[in-house]
């Protein structure tokens, strides 16, 4: 048996509105932990709002979610930021930094919310973590300053400086041109391996998908595949991902 | 997570202050306005006041204690029966136990001074000329304390000795008398008395510089008064003298007793309103900061919504969030409810001398701090709506949104 970070079961969410919005179906996944997880699927297929349940940012309608063994989705508002600020960290998009801060400073912003003013050993590994991901001469800029590809890094060092146990990304790629793309890509499988942190991607390249452990596919708020690709390799994975049919009775 | 005291919400609202520059100029321009206003205008009618009652009682009894009735009674309904050539003065017209009186109002912690004073109408002769002068008797200590004749002093010496007057500026200038001169006081029966000016005074209103005070003594001698004339009391709180001379004239039942505010109600009633107007443009000046700040913190609120979501998806509380407003808010009270009053003292000093007006401002603390916190209360009031707002906004929002 694999060693699960976080599993939900008989996850449901329905926007409320004019109109009911059920926009997730009964989703059961497992994430196991240190593996790079891919969560793929046309676009209004729900994987963002998975993602966001996932994340705790958004509650989910019904359904229960395990975060390392501990029922997570019944704490109430306060104690889930706690625990987002502890245990997650998230790359978006668009790099949702703060515009009044600098990119050291917006590096810092966790550990500020987590325990105050941070320590010089928080502050030298946020510098560590800048060289890591060669941003250290950007300290000082603010973000309006950076480009893209540096944006997305800045927040990719946000997400690591707490040391967090998952990483939840949302198409982090999507609003970069293809080289840096390709870049951002990159470091974070390499910072997946390196820190054995555990990541979920959100994407809808199949190209990045395939360079995930696993892929799960989400249609129409539906759980379709669950494809473990270093099992089937890439090839085998591909195809499957071609298959226009669901096998979500491969999960085991 | 909690132990030592976390105070990034210090650090963060006052970030958004520093980089949203424009913005909080204004609004600290428009507190300290507020403010500057407020203080200038209370400590205005303050001063206005304060002068007004001291012109008024500084110088003077707060209460009069006198004889029963002075007033002539008419005669009775049956006129005719009665015996017309019989005086009807059955009211006392002078003090005659008034050692008592001063004793008693004396023990009273209160009561500042008790002086009894013997007046009497008479005529100054000097060469050809004949001037009709009022005369009051006054004692050395409470006498001269109440009139503050000692501080009014203009030249002489301010003693009250057998053979010499005190006079006002007023009369003395009129018969060009100096001091060491001589001259005749005359009674109303034309007894009279040679007297030398033994010191000149100045009260400053018109009717205290016609006094020509000699010893309380001497005028009761001279105008055979054989009690006192009026019992004359100076009280530590001006504005307690209505209430103490009420206390004390359900106590003497043979005198009557008058505050200066019984004489005064007019100038009273006027200082009521001019207070009661100052207040009300204060209370609104108040109102349009609250405002002011509520409506530029709620478009702050509404600019910051996405930074607010980011902070909240990386562990913000809610309470957090609305602390981070209600903190800038208190940042903006405090800069400019201080500055405003700096600002308003700056005012004060200049319009006094610009105009070069007579009385001063009233500049305590009171008047100094009560705009502060009243501004600094109406800002953190006014940031609790944008407060509740950032308290409510869910991260998601802001994420799904863009």
């Amino acid at each position: 048996m694999a060693d699960i970070i976080l599993k939900t079961s008989r996850l449901n969410k329905t926007y409320f509105g004019k109109v009911d919005t059920p926009v997730l179906f009964d989703i059961d996944i497992q994430i196991v932990r240190g593996s790079f997880t891919a969560l793929i699927g046309p676009s209004g297929s729900g994987k963002s709002t998975l993602l966001n349940c996932l994340g705790l940012l958004d509650p989910q309608t019904s359904g229960e979610i395990d975060f390392d063994g501990k029922l997570i989705s019944a704490q109430n508002v306060n104690e889930l930021a706690a625990f987002r600020n502890a245990h997650i960290g998230f790359i978006f998009q668009f790099h949702y930094l703060l515009p009044e801060y600098t990119a050291y400073e917006n590096i810092l912003l966790p550990c500020w919310i987590r325990g105050g003013k941070p320590s010089p050993e928080t502050g030298n590994e946020a510098l560590r973590i800048m060289e890591r991901i060669g941003i250290e001469k950007l300290k000082n800029r603010y973000i309006s300053e950076l480009s893209g590809g540096q944006q997305q890094r800045v927040s990719i060092a946000r997400a690591l400086i707490n040391k967090p146990k998952l990483i939840f990304a949302d198409e982090p790629t999507g609003n970069l041109d293809r080289e840096s793309g390709r870049a951002v890509l990159d470091l974070m499988a390499e910072l997946n391996r390196e820190n054995s942190i555990s990541m979920v991607m959100v994407t809808h390249d199949r190209e990045v998908a395939l360079r995930a452990d696993y892929i799960y596919e989400l249609v129409d708020g539906k759980l379709c595949k669950y494809l473990d690709v270093s099992r089937l390799g890439k090839t085998a994975a591909a195809e499957a991902i071609e298959d226009r049919t669901c096998m979500i009775d491969t999960i085991e | 997570m909690k132990g030592k005291k976390n105070r990034y919400e210090w650090m963060i609202a006052l970030r958004f202050l520093i980089k949203g520059k424009g913005q909080t100029l204004l609004i600290v321009l428009g507190i300290a306005v507020g403010v500057a206003v407020q203080f200038f205008l209370s400590s205005l009618i303050g001063g206005l006041q304060l002068s007004l009652i001291d012109n008024t009682v500084g110088s003077a009894p707060h209460i009069n204690i006198l004889p029963a009735d002075r007033i002539a009674k008419p005669l009775s309904e049956s006129g005719a029966n009665s015996d017309s050539r019989k005086v009807f003065y059955e009211e006392r017209t002078e003090i005659y136990s008034w050692q008592q009186y001063v004793n008693d109002l004396k023990r009273d912690s209160r009561i500042l001074y008790a002086a009894p004073t013997a007046n009497g109408s008479g005529f100054i002769e000097r060469g050809v000329s004949v001037v009709p002068v009022f005369v009051k008797g006054l004692t050395a200590a409470d006498g001269l304390a109440i009139y503050k004749i000692k501080e009014k002093f203009v030249a002489g010496i301010p003693e009250l000795a057998s053979d010499s007057a005190l006079l006002g500026k007023g009369i003395a200038d009129r018969l060009t008398l100096a001091i060491g001169d001589k001259f005749y006081l005359r009674n109303n029966k034309g007894d009279q008395v040679f007297l030398r000016v033994g010191g000149i005074f100045d009260l400053g209103a018109a009717a205290g510089n016609e006094l020509v005070v000699i010893a309380m003594d001497m005028v009761r001698n001279f105008f055979a008064i054989g009690g006192v004339s009026v019992i004359e009391v100076q009280v530590k709180d001006v504005f307690a003298a209505e209430e103490i001379a009420r206390e004390y004239g359900r106590k003497y039942e043979r005198v009557k007793l008058e505050s200066w505010q019984e004489k005064n109600r007019e100038l009273l009633t006027a200082l009521r309103s001019q207070s009661a107007s100052s207040d009300t443009i204060q209370f609104f000046v108040l109102v349009s900061i609250s405002l002011g700040i509520a409506s530029v913190l709620a478009i702050a609120a509404v600019q910051k919504q996405r930074q607010l979501g980011i902070l909240k998806a990386m562990g913000t509380t809610n309470r957090s969030a609305s602390k981070i407003f209600v903190i800038q808010g208190f940042l903006l009270g405090s800069v400019g409810s201080v500055l405003g009053v700096a600002l308003g003292l700056l005012l004060a000093y200049a319009f006094l001398a610009g105009t070069g007006v007579v009385f001063g401002f009233e500049i305590n603390t009171r008047t100094l701090l009560t705009p502060i916190v009243l501004a600094l209360l109406a800002s953190i009031f006014a940031s609790t709506i944008p407060a509740r707002r950032a308290a409510k906004l869910s991260p998601i929002e802001v994420i799904r949104n863009g």
